[in-house]
């Protein structure tokens, strides 16, 4: 894992009506690192990766994408940079074949515009055949597929345009423990690839298997970061336990939390 | 059943185009009933030839329209829009007292100008599409009416014209119109199934939100689209009111069931996201075969609203059927690919 950071978001603050959503998050996805951004319902996690897609706006703060900062991105902007988010199931188009799924938005061209399909077709195999999904062929309508099944093709498109970030928002909802598994698979075959991922789950068993570092959301504010290598699931657990009940981390886990300006100011309060 | 997909050859072309085949059949089970019923007229060319004359009418805008649909938007406008077009043609060659090229370009920019209107209204106002047409369609009908007075505009005086071989005369017997027609058909499938812009209107119709993700700029290809489309309406009403030799002011009224019946009837569901420009062809040719064979039966005309009825009831019917399988065998395929 490298030291450099890919992406760095500093301050941000995102107001919905008298609602903070975010109150000036500084987060940051070092190069192939996978991070789990994990938190109770309303801790701001969506909303923090909304705007790191460009999906909101942020009211204050900046984001720097590869040292370059922007005040604020547009989806297309993020694709642009390389950032491609997953989602349960909402970035795809059912009535359509896998391969047009794969290069949605990206399409090969002459320069005309005209599709280059022989050559999607193609290119699209190879990126599912990197992730095994060859159980169907490319001109399958994507309709006919598992949950599991598309969220791989998701990541082959996050593959197949070399994406560096893939951002995965809660992609094991509604899956089975089988599809669960592949999932996971998947997102470490990102790690292998060298890429970088953010993946937010309810559920830190889902999590847990593949993440590098941990990041902690509670009611807007980051609270707490571990690496991995410092925990155990159980005790992961016990920690956003606390957080949700105290807001506050654990006195035995606080020498490992990572985050020190949340909890000198969780101790001064 | 997951071997639906690895199936080759002439079943896999049935399996993936089954409503294009429904379509097709029911075509030719109503060209063979009339023809059943009245065979001297179906076996004589001149039916064939009358079809071809008036079918581009309904079809032109269908065409567009089906644009329009896979979007998952709608265009009642266009009726009206297919009357402005050929009274700005009729007004200019009035002008300059001949039938001047100068005429239908301006005809084709106003339909281009009033499909910008729409697409404006609808993505950059957020109104519903069916609300804004309803607001255009009333809004372009009232300038006819107010321009002309309620008056039609002869064009007999320039029917000599080589303009009018060009768009509506006779190519070995056959009505150029219905050539236009089947070029503007395939230029439309190719636009839709191997350019970008195509598969980015599919997109939007399927998942906008998804098409948004992805970084595609969704109200501009909604603009442009009914943009084409109020051009595609205004030739259509261009051809229509040189084939009759007159511009009337309520030009284009009749079409507008009948273009939205053909795309319905074709396949393309109002829902989005799927469509074939084949689908609305051959639904705008059912609906002009009905026509034609009520009239040669000998019945009353008044009978083909209620045969348009019964076959535009069938059609989705059997639509339904065949989409509530498809949901039969998703499920099975989902259990399949986990």
């Amino acid at each position: 894992m490298s030291e450099e950071n890919i992406v760095e978001m500093h301050n941000i603050v995102k107001r919905f009506g008298a609602v903070v959503a975010l109150k000036g998050v500084d987060f940051h996805v070092r190069e192939n690192e996978i991070v789990g951004l994990v938190g109770d319902n309303g801790a701001g996690k969506s909303t923090l990766v909304k705007i790191l897609f460009g999906i909101y706006a942020p009211d204050k703060g900046e984001i720097i994408i590869k040292g370059k900062k922007y005040k604020r991105l547009t989806p297309k902007k993020a694709y642009e940079l390389g950032i491609v988010l997953i989602h349960q199931e909402r970035t795809l188009c059912e009535n359509h074949p896998i391969w047009r799924n794969v290069f949605m938005g990206r399409e090969l061209t002459n320069r005309f515009g005209f599709l280059k399909i022989k050559e999607m077709k193609e290119l699209a195999y190879k990126s599912l055949t990197t992730l095994e999904l060859t159980k169907m062929p490319v001109d399958t309508p994507v309709k006919y597929l598992s949950g599991g099944y598309k969220q791989g093709v998701q990541i082959s498109r996050a593959l197949t345009f070399e994406a560096d970030l893939v951002i995965l928002d809660e992609p094991t909802v509604a899956l089975s423990l089988a599809e669960v598994q592949k999932v996971l698979e998947y997102v470490r075959e990102l790690k292998r690839k060298g890429k970088s991922a953010i993946f937010i789950s309810h559920n830190i068993y889902h999590v847990y298997p593949v993440v590098d570092r941990f990041v902690i959301l509670n009611r807007g504010e980051v609270v707490a970061e571990f690496y991995k290598k410092d925990l155990t699931p159980e005790d992961l657990s016990e920690i956003m336990i606390s957080i949700a009940r105290t807001g506050r981390v654990p006195k035995e886990y606080e020498k490992l939390n990572l985050y020190k300006k949340a909890s000198s100011l969780q101790v001064a309060s | 059943m997951a071997e639906i997909y690895k199936m080759h050859g002439v079943k896999k072309i049935i399996y993936e185009f089954k409503l294009q085949f429904v379509i097709t059949i029911i075509f030719l089970l109503i060209w063979l009933a009339f023809y059943m019923l009245n065979p001297s007229a179906f076996s004589n060319s001149f039916t064939y030839t009358s079809i071809m004359g008036v079918a581009p009418f309904t079809i032109i805008p269908a065409i567009s329209l089906t644009l329009v649909i896979i979007t998952g938007e709608i265009d009642l406008s266009f009726a009206s829009v297919m009357a402005l077009g050929p009274l700005v043609m009729a007004m200019t060659w009035q002008f300059f007292g001949e039938p001047t090229p100068l005429g239908i370009l301006l005809g084709l920019l106003a339909g281009l100008g009033a499909g910008l209107l729409n697409g404006i209204l609808i993505t950059k106002l957020g109104i519903p599409s069916l609300i804004a047409t309803i607001g255009t369609l009333f809004l372009w009908r009232g300038v006819v009416l107010v321009v002309t007075q309620g008056f039609s505009i002869p064009l007999g005086q320039f029917k000599d014209s080589p303009i009018y071989s060009i768009f509506v005369g006779r190519l070995c017997g056959l009505p150029v119109q219905f050539f236009w027609t089947i070029g503007l058909a395939i230029i439309f499938w190719i636009l839709l199934n191997r350019h970008k812009f195509g598969a980015y209107i599919y997109y939007i119709g399927d998942n906008r939100t998804a098409a948004r993700m992805v970084g595609i700029n969704v109200d501009r290809v909604l603009i442009t689209v009914y943009a084409i489309h109020g051009m595609i309406a205004a030739f259509a009403g261009i051809l229509d009111s040189l084939e009759m030799a007159t511009f009337w002011p309520a030009l284009g009224d009749i079409y507008m069931l009948k273009s939205i019946a053909s795309v319905v009837i074709g396949g393309t569901p109002v829902t989005g996201g799927v469509g074939t420009i084949y689908g609305t062809f051959l639904g705008g040719m059912i609906l002009e075969f009905i026509e034609m064979g009520v009239l040669s039966s000998g019945v009353s005309g008044f009978w083909i609203r209620l045969v348009h009825g019964v076959v535009i009831i069938i059609a989705l019917a059997a639509q339904g059927i065949i989409r509530k399988g498809e949901l039969a065998k998703i499920r099975i395929m989902r259990m399949l690919t986990t």
